[in-house]
C-alpha cells in the first residue's frame, strides 16, 4: 500500500466545457459534446468528433498570446487547463518553481507539422514550427507560459499518457523528490490520427455507443486536463484543502498486440488489481468505474472481461464518459480523472450515453445518475496502444486526509537514496553495434550526419517477426534482448523507454502520404508505429512482460525521464529490475529541418542515431557493471541551485559532458561545468556517438563501460584538462538547450 | 485469372513486406491467415487498403476482409467480380 496523495487543484478543457463548472453541467444534463466536425480541416466529414468549441486563434486570444508567437492547438489547450489548475490550487510562483510538471501527449505539435511539413522541407516560410513538432516542445511551451517548474517531463504512452503522467508525478511525491506535482495531458485532433484511426477501421460514423451490443467504434475528441497533486505535509503547510485523494494507481502491460487488447483483458485486469492493492482497497470498496470504454468492438469486450475477473458478478456502476467527450486520446487519462473527482464531489454517476443493447459478454453500464450508495472510492481506467494499461483510484476527502494535525509533518523521508546497479548494457549506434570496440578503436566521422551501423538482425529476429518493423524497432528490440540476455533477466519488472521522436520514419511516411495522396488509403502500419510507445510495448509484447511499461518523449531529456522513472520506482521499492532504453532515428528530411533551426549541422557536430538499452537492478549481481548512486533532473535552475547539486554530489574523478561537436574550452557549457566541478577532468561522448535526442543514454552506457573496464578511452578526454587519476566516481551530466539538466552519478563496484 | 493471381501475390508481398518470398511461394488455395502465410489482423487492414487502392473495392469492416482473404483463389474471384478499376 502506498502513501495517499492529495489533489488540490484541477483544470479541464474538452468538448463538454471549458472549465470544471461547464463540464459538470454537461455531465449532469447528459449533454454530449460530440457533433459534426467544425475546426479540423479534413475530408472525413462523415465522422462525428468531440472538438473543443474554440478555434486555435480564439484560444490564443484568451491566453493573450501574441500573433507572432508560434502556437499549437495541443499547447494552447494545455495552457487553458493548466491555468485553471494552478489557480484552483492557489499555487504561488514560489510553490510552482518547486513543483514538477509532467504532461502526456502523443500528437505534440503535429497539427502544425501536418500543415507545414512541405514548407519545412522546401522553403523557410514556417521554420518557427519545426521546433514545435515534438511532444517535449509542446510540454515546455505549456509550462513556460506560467514560468519555470522544478522539472518538466513528457509521457507518451498513446491513450494512457495522461494517466501515466499522474502516476509518475505521484511516484515523485511519494519518493520525496518533490512535494507538489502538476500532472495531466493535452491532445488536439489532427488529420494524421483521424486518418490513422480510420485505417484501423475503429471509427464510428454515428455517435459512439460504448458497451452497447450494436457499437461500431469510437469518436475522436480533444482536450486537456491537469491536476495539482501534493503530499499531505505540503497541503497543510500551504493551508489548502484537497478536493480528492489519489489513493492508488497501477500500470501493467497487456503484452498482446500493438493495437488490440487481449480477449481476457490481462493488462487491464493487472493494472486495476495493482491500483486497488496500492490503495489498500478490495474490489467491493469501489463505488464507480470510469471505464476506458472506447466503444470499439475489441476494447469493450476485453475491458468487460477484465472487470468480471476483478469484481466477479458484482461489478460496480460503470460508465464510459467518452460518450460525452469523445476519445481524447493522450489527454483522456486526466480528463476522466477530473470527471471522477467531480462525480465524487457531487455524488453522482456519470452516464454512459447511447447505450441501449446489452452485450452478451459485457458489463451493463450506468443508466441512472443517482448512486445507490455513497461514492467513496472510484476507479479510472486508461488503456493505450501496445497494451499500456493504467488505472487510478480516487477517494473522497476525509477528515483523515484534510487535517491530521501538524504531527504528520514529521514524516519526512530519509534523504539517503539506495544505490542501484547497472547490470548489463547494449547499443546499436554509429559505432559498431553490440560491441565495445568504440573503447579502443572508435570509428571517427567527418560527416555532419551519420546513420546507425545496422547489424544482421536475422540472428535475433525471424523474417516473420521483423517484417513490419522499421530499422529503429529492430535496433531497439535487439539491444533490449541483448541486455536481457547478458543479465539473465527474462521478464523485467519494468520496461521504460525514452525517445525524442519515436519511429520518425513512420511519422514521415504518413506526413508524405497526406501531402502526396491526400486523406485516401492511409495505411495502418505506419500509423500504429508512429506512436512513441510502439517501441516500449513491442519489447514487452516480444518478451511477454506484463510489468510496468512507459515511454517518455521529452526532447534531449527523453532517456533522462525514463531513467528517472526507474530510479523513483526503485527507491520506492515498487520495482526491482528495469529495462531502460533510449531509442531514436534521424531521417534525412528531419536532419535537414533541424539544420534550419541550428539544432544540428553546426561545425564539428555529428548527427547520429541511438539505440541503447540498460538493465537496472535494485540488487547487485556478480557481473554488474557499476552503481548508480545519485540522480537528479532540474529545469531552468539558478546558478546557486546548480552549485547546491554539485555540493551534494561532491568530488568526482571526471564529468562526462553532453557537449555536442568538439568541445572548446570556452564554450558556455564547458565553462559552467568547470565552475561547478573545479579541477575536474571533463569528457565527451558525442564526438564518437553523435548527437541525437536520446544520446544521453549512450553517455550513461559509455560511462558504465569505463567504470567496469577501469580505463578511459583517450578520444573521450577533452583536451586542456588533466588526465583523470582515478576511475571510481564519474558524473554523467546532460544539459539540454541550457534549460534542462540531468545529473547521474555512477560509481565503480 | 492467372495474371490477376500473380498480380495479387506480388501486391501482397509488397504491401505486407514479405521480403523473403516470391509469388511462387504462395499457394493458390492455402489459407493466408493463421497457418499458411500466418498473416494477422493488421495484415487484414493493410489488404483492405490495397483492395481499395488497386481495385477500387471498398470494404466496410475487417470481418468482411477475413472472409475474402481466405486464400488467393477466393481473393482473386472476389476481385474479378467486384473490381471498379
Amino acid at each position: 500500500m502506498g502513501e495517499p496523495i492529495l489533489v488540490t487543484g484541477m483544470g479541464i478543457v474538452s468538448a463538454i466545457g471549458l472549465d470544471c463548472a461547464e463540464t459538470l453541467q454537461s455531465l449532469r444534463a447528459g449533454k454530449t459534446g460530440i457533433g459534426a466536425l467544425r475546426y479540423l480541416k479534413t475530408i472525413h466529414q462523415e465522422f462525428p468528433v468531440g472538438e473543443v468549441q474554440l478555434s486555435t486563434n480564439e484560444m490564443a486570444q484568451r491566453l493573450n498570446i501574441p500573433d507572432c508567437q508560434p502556437r499549437t492547438r495541443t499547447s494552447l489547450m494545455g495552457m487553458m487547463a493548466l491555468d485553471q489548475a494552478l489557480r484552483h490550487a492557489q499555487l504561488s510562483d514560489a510553490d510552482r518553481s518547486k513543483a514538477i510538471f509532467v504532461s502526456g501527449t502523443t500528437v505534440g505539435g503535429m497539427d502544425m507539422s501536418e500543415q507545414f511539413y512541405m514548407d519545412f522541407l522546401h522553403n523557410d516560410l514556417h521554420n518557427d514550427y519545426i521546433s514545435q513538432h515534438d511532444c517535449g516542445a509542446c510540454t515546455e511551451s505549456i509550462a513556460d507560459h506560467f514560468g519555470p517548474f522544478a522539472s518538466v517531463s513528457t509521457l507518451s504512452t498513446a491513450c494512457s499518457s495522461a494517466a501515466n503522467a499522474i502516476i509518475n508525478g505521484a511516484n515523485a511525491i511519494r519518493e520525496g523528490s518533490c512535494e507538489i506535482a502538476v500532472v495531466g495531458g493535452s491532445e488536439c485532433l489532427t488529420k494524421i490520427h483521424l486518418n490513422g484511426f480510420n485505417s484501423l477501421m475503429i471509427l464510428d460514423q454515428n455517435q459512439c455507443r460504448p458497451f452497447d451490443e450494436m457499437r461500431a467504434g469510437l469518436n475522436l475528441g480533444e482536450g486537456a486536463a491537469f491536476l495539482v497533486i501534493e503530499s499531505e505535509a505540503s497541503a497543510l503547510r500551504r493551508g489548502v484543502s484537497p478536493v480528492a485523494v489519489l489513493e492508488g494507481y497501477g500500470n501493467a502491460c497487456d503484452a498482446y498486440h500493438q493495437t488490440a487488447s487481449s480477449p481476457d483483458g490481462e493488462g487491464a485486469f493487472l493494472s486495476m488489481k495493482q491500483a486497488l492493492a496500492d490503495a489498500g482497497l478490495t474490489p467491493a470498496d469501489i463505488d464507480y468505474v470510469n471505464a476506458h470504454g472506447t466503444g470499439t468492438l475489441n476494447n469493450d469486450v476485453s475491458e468487460s472481461q477484465a472487470m468480471f475477473r476483478l469484481f466477479g458478478p458484482k461489478v460496480p456502476p460503470v460508465s464510459s464518459t467518452k460518450s460525452f467527450t469523445g476519445h481524447t486520446t493522450s489527454a483522456s487519462g486526466s480528463i476522466e480523472a477530473v470527471i471522477c473527482i467531480l462525480a465524487l464531489q457531487e455524488q453522482f454517476l456519470p452516464l454512459n450515453l447511447g447505450w441501449k443493447h446489452q452485450m452478451p459478454d459485457g458489463i451493463t453500464p450506468v443508466t441512472d445518475q443517482h448512486p445507490s450508495r455513497p461514492l467513496k472510492h472510484v476507479l479510472c481506467n486508461s488503456f493505450g496502444f501496445g497494451g499500456n494499461d493504467s488505472s487510478l483510484v480516487f477517494g473522497l476527502t476525509t477528515e483523515h486526509s484534510v487535517a491530521r494535525g501538524s504531527s504528520s509533518l514529521a514524516t519526512t523521508k530519509s534523504p539517503v537514496s539506495k544505490p542501484l546497479f547497472i547490470t548489463s548494457a547494449a547499443q546499436i549506434s554509429i559505432q559498431r553495434g553490440l560491441s565495445e570496440e568504440w573503447m579502443d578503436s572508435p570509428i571517427l566521422y567527418d560527416e555532419p550526419y551519420v546513420r546507425s551501423l545496422d547489424i544482421d538482425y536475422k540472428q535475433w529476429l525471424s523474417p516473420a517477426e521483423s517484417r513490419r518493423m522499421g530499422k529503429l524497432l529492430k535496433r531497439a528490440l535487439v539491444t533490449s534482448l541483448s541486455a536481457m540476455q547478458q543479465s539473465g533477466v527474462e521478464h523485467p519488472d519494468a520496461v521504460i523507454t525514452g525517445t525524442g521522436l519515436g519511429c520518425m520514419e513512420n511519422t514521415e511516411i504518413m506526413l508524405m502520404h497526406l501531402w502526396a495522396e491526400g486523406e485516401q488509403n492511409c495505411k495502418p502500419t505506419p500509423f500504429m508505429q508512429s506512436t512513441h510507445n510502439t517501441i516500449s510495448s513491442l519489447v514487452s509484447i516480444h518478451t511477454h512482460s506484463h510489468g510496468y511499461n512507459a515511454t517518455y518523449a521529452h526532447k534531449g531529456a527523453s532517456f533522462d525521464c525514463a531513467l528517472e522513472d526507474a530510479w523513483l520506482q526503485m527507491q520506492l521499492g515498487r520495482i526491482n529490475v528495469a529495462l531502460v532504453g533510449g531509442q531514436d532515428e534521424m531521417t534525412p528530411n528531419y536532419f535537414g529541418m533541424l539544420c534550419k533551426t541550428s539544432t544540428l549541422g553546426n561545425p564539428s557536430q555529428i548527427a547520429g542515431e541511438t539505440a541503447v538499452s540498460l538493465m537496472l537492478s535494485a540488487d547487485s549481481t556478480p557481473d554488474a557493471m557499476c552503481k548508480l548512486t545519485y540522480f537528479k533532473r532540474c529545469y531552468c535552475p539558478t546558478p546557486n541551485f546548480l552549485s547546491h547539486i554539485a555540493a551534494e554530489i561532491g568530488n568526482v574523478d571526471a564529468v562526462m559532458t553532453s557537449v555536442s561537436g568538439s568541445a572548446t574550452l570556452s564554450s558556455e557549457s564547458i565553462l559552467e561545468t568547470s565552475r561547478l566541478f573545479p579541477d575536474t577532468p571533463l569528457m565527451q561522448f558525442k564526438n564518437i556517438f553523435g548527437e541525437s535526442f536520446t544520446a544521453y543514454g549512450l553517455g550513461v552506457y559509455a560511462t558504465a563501460n569505463i567504470l567496469q573496464k577501469q580505463r578511459y578511452p583517450e578520444t573521450m578526454l577533452i583536451p586542456g584538462f588533466r588526465h583523470p587519476s582515478e576511475c571510481r566516481r564519474i558524473l554523467v551530466l546532460n544539459q539540454v538547450g541550457g534549460k534542462d539538466y540531468t545529473f547521474t552519478l555512477l560509481e565503480s563496484l | 485469372m492467372e495474371e490477376l493471381i500473380k498480380e495479387i501475390k506480388t501486391n501482397i508481398i509488397e504491401v505486407l513486406n514479405l521480403e523473403d518470398m516470391t509469388p511462387e511461394d504462395i499457394e493458390n488455395d492455402a489459407p493466408l491467415f493463421g497457418e499458411g502465410l500466418g498473416l494477422d489482423s493488421i495484415d487484414v487492414l493493410e489488404l483492405i487498403v490495397m483492395m481499395e487502392k488497386e481495385y477500387g473495392i471498398k470494404l466496410k469492416n475487417p470481418a468482411e476482409g477475413k472472409e475474402i482473404f481466405k486464400s488467393i483463389n477466393v481473393m482473386a474471384q472476389y476481385i474479378s467480380d467486384h473490381r471498379t478499376k
